[in-house]
């Protein structure tokens, strides 16, 4: 029984790891900032936190504070000209971004081993480490969106105008949903660097992105539950159906599309709803016959 | 202290949509701005709330120079506004919806709200207590988990306009409130209104409905082709031989 457990405890940190990183994802989604630059803002997490351990000794706890503090600069950066554009423009630009960082990381290699990645981190994060620090992005993420700042993100991803004329900053709202994500990615980037021992370039690049994404859009971009859903499913199903994991970016590909076409909200968000839907239309029939009843009376 | 409005203008290219306007909201009143599909009333209004960049002129409230302000900072400086074409946040609860209304006076640091303290979590409690209030008031409490997407017409008019009262403004925009509204739903808003403004609030009210806007405004100003063509009292602004041809759509047309 344990030895099974054992065998899945890569996969739990996986999980963990990744669901940090869905929920930077999220948090920019929901403040509608259409940015895909997580993979990137990790990258610059993993490298600093990495340098800074290996080559400048530093103790890991403090490498990772640093990691983040670099996630967020770098997304304050980076907020600036994504400020000026929307949408699919923001998606492109931040794509360019990842770009910037993985050739940086090349042409840099005196700092990051260049191609052949930063080698011998010493393994410093286990799964107790994850646990604690997925609980506390779970607790950080809910009490964001159950602040102004949350109620500030919903109304700007739904209409910038009303956000605007009922005093919500907009450009000042979504930098500080793009810091926290950046942040966020930075950290969990150096968590990935500390618990792995290497790192190569290629590891935050294109088939990373489009991962991140899908676990966002197949769970649910609206509800704090969604990124875990969607990550669990997505890292699961390979594991369960060993023949797809050879095929994982295919498998991602076509859920994400089926779920795009028929439930368009993602997975948790969409039942979430419906609960919800259920739950007030029987109240509201509850009402009713209380009401009829009250008449006959 | 009033809202005003002195020569302002507003071009698109080449149509002129606003023509040199000049407007005054006092406090504690209801000013009615009427004209024909297309007069430029809604531009006004944009123009007001810092929606529309002003081509020309100067909107001030208080003395104070909002002309070039930004939006946000407009609703900081009292005003709000409701919109023609509804823009409720669909996603959101009728709950969620005014909440957002309260943004204004949300005061705790942002690393409280990152962090979930006590002065966060006490000012969201304050709020919701608050946007449960202005919902008993507008008679919609029933309606607070319901998903605002699926509110009918009135509902959602009602919706807007809790929302902007939670900003508690000095200064309230209606672009036209009661459109798609029964005759019962009216009157309750006219009353409504008319609570507003005797509690000090300046509205200016843009509205079809010449029976509706007759019966709240001593003061209205009529638009046509982005001109003002006439104001003054209801009455006598109704029986201007240019107001009647720009509704009948004679030499305007
Ligand atoms: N963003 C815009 N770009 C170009 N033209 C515009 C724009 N907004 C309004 N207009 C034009 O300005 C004029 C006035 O429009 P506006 O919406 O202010 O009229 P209105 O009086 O509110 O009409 P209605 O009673 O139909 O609401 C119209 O000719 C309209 O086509
Ligand atoms: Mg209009």
């Amino acid at each position: 029984m344990t030895n099974i457990l054992l065998g899945y405890q890569p996969l739990f940190d996986l999980f963990l790891l990744h669901l940090g990183m869905a929920y930077s994802q999220w948090l920019v989604l929901r403040a509608g900032v259409f940015s895909l630059a997580t993979a990137g803002l990790a990258a610059v997490g993993a490298y600093t936190g990495g340098i800074l351990v290996v080559s400048l000794g530093f103790p890991a706890p403090v490498a990772l504070l640093l990691a983040g503090l670099a996630g967020g600069i770098v997304a304050l950066g980076l907020s600036i000209p994504l400020a000026r554009l929307r949408g699919v423009y923001q998606a492109i630009a931040t794509v360019a971004f990842i770009q910037i960082v993985l050739s940086l990381n090349i042409y840099a290699s005196g700092l990051t081993g260049g191609p052949q990645g930063l080698n011998g981190i010493p393994k410093t994060v286990g799964t107790v480490t994850l646990l604690i620090a997925g609980i506390l992005t779970v607790y950080l993420m809910y009490t964001i969106t159950n602040s102004r700042l949350g109620r500030a993100f919903d109304a700007i991803r739904q209409n910038e105008a009303v956000a605007a004329s009922l005093g919500v900053s907009i450009v000042r709202h979504q930098t500080l949903a793009f810091i926290i994500s950046g942040a966020l990615a930075g950290v969990y980037g150096a968590l990935e660097a500390f618990h792995s021992y290497a790192l190569a370039p290629s590891q935050f690049g294109f088939t990373f992105l489009i991962s991140i994404l899908a676990y966002v859009v197949l769970g649910g971009r609206n509800t704090i539950i969604g990124p875990i859903v969607g990550t669990a499913i997505l890292l699961l199903l390979p594991e369960i159906a060993r023949p797809l994991a050879e095929a994982r970016m295919l498998v991602y590909g076509l859920l994400l599309i089926l779920v795009i076409n028929y439930l368009p909200h993602g997975i948790a968000d969409t039942l979430i709803e419906r609960a919800r839907a259920r739950r007030l239309s029987a109240r509201l029939a509850k009402s009713d016959s209380v009401a009829t009843t009250a008449t006959r009376n | 202290m009033s809202l005003t409005l002195q020569n302002v203008s507003k071009r698109f290219g080449g149509v002129v949509a606003s023509d040199s306007v000049n407007i005054t909201v006092p406090k504690g009143k209801i000013t009615g701005l009427i004209g024909p599909n297309g007069a430029g009333k809604t531009t006004i209004v944009n123009m007001i709330t810092g929606m529309l960049a002003v081509s020309d002129g100067q909107i001030s409230v208080g003395g104070r120079d909002i002309t070039h302000a930004s939006a946000d900072e407009i609703c900081r400086a009292r005003l709000a506004r409701t919109f023609q074409n509804i823009r409720i946040l669909p996603d959101n609860s009728v709950l969620e919806n005014i909440l957002i209304g309260f943004h204004r006076h949300e005061k705790c640091s942002t690393l409280a709200a990152i962090l979930g303290l006590p002065s966060a979590r006490r000012e969201s409690e304050k709020i919701v207590k608050m946007a449960e209030e202005l919902l008993q008031r507008f008679g919609m409490s029933a309606l607070a988990d319901f998903p605002a997407g699926g509110l009918s017409y009135g509902h959602q008019r009602k919706l807007e306009m809790m929302r902007a009262l939670a900003s508690e403004p000095e200064f309230m925009l209606l672009d036209e409130p009661i459109a798609g509204m029964n005759d019962v739903e009216s009157d309750s808003l006219a009353e409504l209104f008319q609570e507003l403004a005797s509690t000090g609030m300046g509205i200016l009210l843009i509205e079809h409905n010449i029976r509706f806007v007759s019966k709240l405004c001593e003061y209205i100003y009529v638009l046509d082709g982005g001109r003002l063509i006439a104001e003054g009292a209801p009455t006598v602004v109704l029986r201007d031989p240019e107001v009647m041809a720009a509704y009948i759509g004679g030499e305007h047309a």
